[in-house]
């Protein structure tokens, strides 16, 4: 118990705000601000470009932060032990919902640059997007924007704020009710993260449609999620935080984790590949007629290369997946294949010729970095770095594979 | 030296960790620990290599795999080739449900006859127990015949110490039905 006590008086009385040991404040401030400039140049010559990056940015924030609120609903809602240690940390992760949210809103600002539906006199000639017009409304489609982002915010904060305050008071109350909230918010988050990936990623090619579109956003979400977790529990224990919390059993858990949900994400890549391949349909196979040749081709052979090729032979050993060394380098390039699926999710629908990512992508890439630093240390300074009081903490100290 | 297997029965599955990791200090050789139920831990204090069990999986696997690939090959485009839909004899796309399913088909049930034939459990096998209390309540450790460095005395003493509630000396459980 010593353990904890000191935690919870470090981080009340250190650091409101954990450094990375790469990264300074002043640092992640120029990063944003230079990356920022750059977008904003950008746009005076490829405002569709700049937006289409900015659009990657912010659905890649919500879907990190979205990852640490799912990561803990599931962990309250089956009843996990596991990872209560470190269960601060995804907690941490939802904190930068918010800041993509506030990404997507120049997206939202200015629908007609990206999104073809938006067009009125396209419409009217269009008898498909005609049909469409119920669901791709303009006014509806920021109003359906803004509720998303709401319930997901808002239901991140009830569920952050039973889990802190039950460090004070201690009561399993709080377990209990955050095992109601986290099922419900599971349920609300499976159809409303499936509806949000159809507006803001499918109606970029409002001809084409895949039911299972949602789904494989979600497994990309959660692959990428895990990754990010995962980079984060090493660089903390490095600087040597969690040593009690956060051990190599853990790490093993979490590789399993990573290896299977990247399986996942390329099952569910080829279920939606293959469909379309056997069915041969023209309004689906256009979507791939156009990935899966020249430069978009070579792009998408290469994502399904990082996101599910290395992860499987890397993590397949069992020593790989307790070894911090394999482990952050395979999360690295989860992250960076991730990264390209959207890439190739949302570049060829502005820009059909092919391109490979420039300065404007490296702008986009880094202000994605310097934005998650920022609101994912701003949240996690805010409570003890572990749920001292948590029922469950003993048993996830006492974790073994 | 000790020609014969010793036998210590516990009552409790924290007396036979305990007692597995004091025999493994003292360097005597563990031949086997029998246990009513999957005890945690209990083969990283028996000492044991990791199991080579993986390998044969990823290479069944890998058999399972190419033989999917080499059987749609030859009999989609080489033996019998049929038009569907228009597709290309040769298709990889069409073939890859069927290579996921016979290597796992071949990676799984190669797993359990490498398992089986390497642990002797074939049909028809006699069952040799140190005791039969170990299906139901009891934990049994058998140290394997050793060397100078053993005494009756010491074992006995171990077994003291741990709470064992019998020790046998086996001259051989092959042997004995």
């Amino acid at each position: 118990m010593e353990s904890h006590s000191s935690h919870s008086s470090v981080a009340g009385t250190g650091p409101r705000v954990v450094h990375w040991s790469v990264i300074s404040r002043g640092t992640l401030l120029t990063l944003v601000s230079v990356s920022g400039l750059v977008l904003i140049l950008g746009a005076a010559f490829s405002p569709d470009r700049v937006l289409a990056n900015l659009l990657l940015v912010a659905f890649y924030l919500i879907s990190l932060g979205l990852f640490g609120i799912v990561f803990v609903a599931i962990q309250y809602a089956s009843g996990a032990g596991w990872s209560v240690g470190f269960r601060r940390i995804p907690e941490a992760m939802s904190g930068v919902l918010w800041i993509g949210g506030l990404a997507i809103l120049p997206v939202l600002a200015s629908l007609r640059v990206l999104y073809e539906w938006s067009h009125s006199d396209v419409v009217a000639h269009d008898h498909l997007l005609q049909l469409k017009s119920g669901w791709l409304d303009p006014f509806m489609f920021i109003v359906r924007s803004v509720i998303y982002l709401f319930v997901w915010i808002g239901m991140a904060y009830f569920i952050i704020r039973r889990s802190r305050r039950q460090d004070v008071d201690g009561s399993s109350v709080h377990t209990e009710r955050n095992v109601l909230l986290g099922a419900l918010f599971l349920v609300v988050f499976g159809v409303t993260f499936s509806v949000a990936s159809f507006d803001w990623l499918m109606s970029l090619e409002p001809h084409w449609f895949s039911t299972v579109f949602g789904v494989y956003n979600f497994s990309g979400m959660f692959t990428s999620g895990l990754a990010t977790l995962i980079l984060i529990l090493l660089g903390l224990k490095r600087l040597g935080w969690l040593k009690r919390e956060f051990t190599e059993e853990h790490l093993h858990d979490l590789g399993k984790l990573l290896f299977g949900f990247s399986c996942f994400w390329a099952y569910i890549w080829f279920c939606q590949y293959m469909l379309i391949w056997y069915a041969n349909i023209p309004e689906e196979t256009a979507y791939y007629e156009l990935r899966t040749q020249g430069i978009w081709g070579a792009l998408m052979f290469l994502c399904l290369f990082l996101n599910w090729v290395v992860p499987f032979l890397g993590l397949l050993p069992r020593a790989a997946k307790r070894s911090a060394f394999a482990m952050a380098r395979v999360s690295c390039v989860v992250l960076v294949g991730h990264w390209l699926d959207l890439y190739l999710m949302i570049m060829p629908s502005i820009r059909e010729g092919g391109a490979l990512p420039g300065l404007i992508e490296i702008a986009g890439a880094t202000l994605l970095f310097g934005l998650f630093v920022w609101g994912f240390g701003r949240l996690l300074g805010r409570a003890n770095l572990v749920p001292a009081r948590d029922p469950y903490l003993p048993e996830s100290l006492q974790h073994h594979v | 030296m000790i020609d014969q297997r010793v036998v210590m029965v516990f009552e409790s599955a924290d007396d036979l960790m305990s007692a597995t990791r004091a025999v493994r200090e003292s360097g005597w050789k563990i031949e086997e620990a029998y246990t009513p139920y999957a005890v945690h831990g209990l083969d990283e204090a028996m000492g044991r290599a990791p199991s080579r069990l993986p390998y044969i999986t990823f290479l069944c696997g890998l058999v399972g795999t190419l033989l999917a690939l080499w059987l749609q090959h030859w009999t989609s485009s080489v033996s019998w080739p049929l038009n569907v839909g228009g597709k290309p004899f040769n298709s990889l796309p069409a073939f890859v449900p069927v290579i996921f399913e016979i290597m796992v088909l071949f990676a799984g049930l190669g797993s359990v006859a490498t398992l089986l034939i390497r642990s002797r459990l074939y049909p028809g096998k006699k069952v040799q127990l140190p005791s039969v209390d170990i299906t139901n309540h009891r934990f049994a450790l058998v140290l394997a015949p050793q060397d100078a460095s053993f005494s009756h005395d010491e074992a006995s003493q171990l077994c003291r110490r741990h709470n064992a509630v019998a020790l046998h000396f086996l001259g051989d459980i092959e042997n004995k039905k």
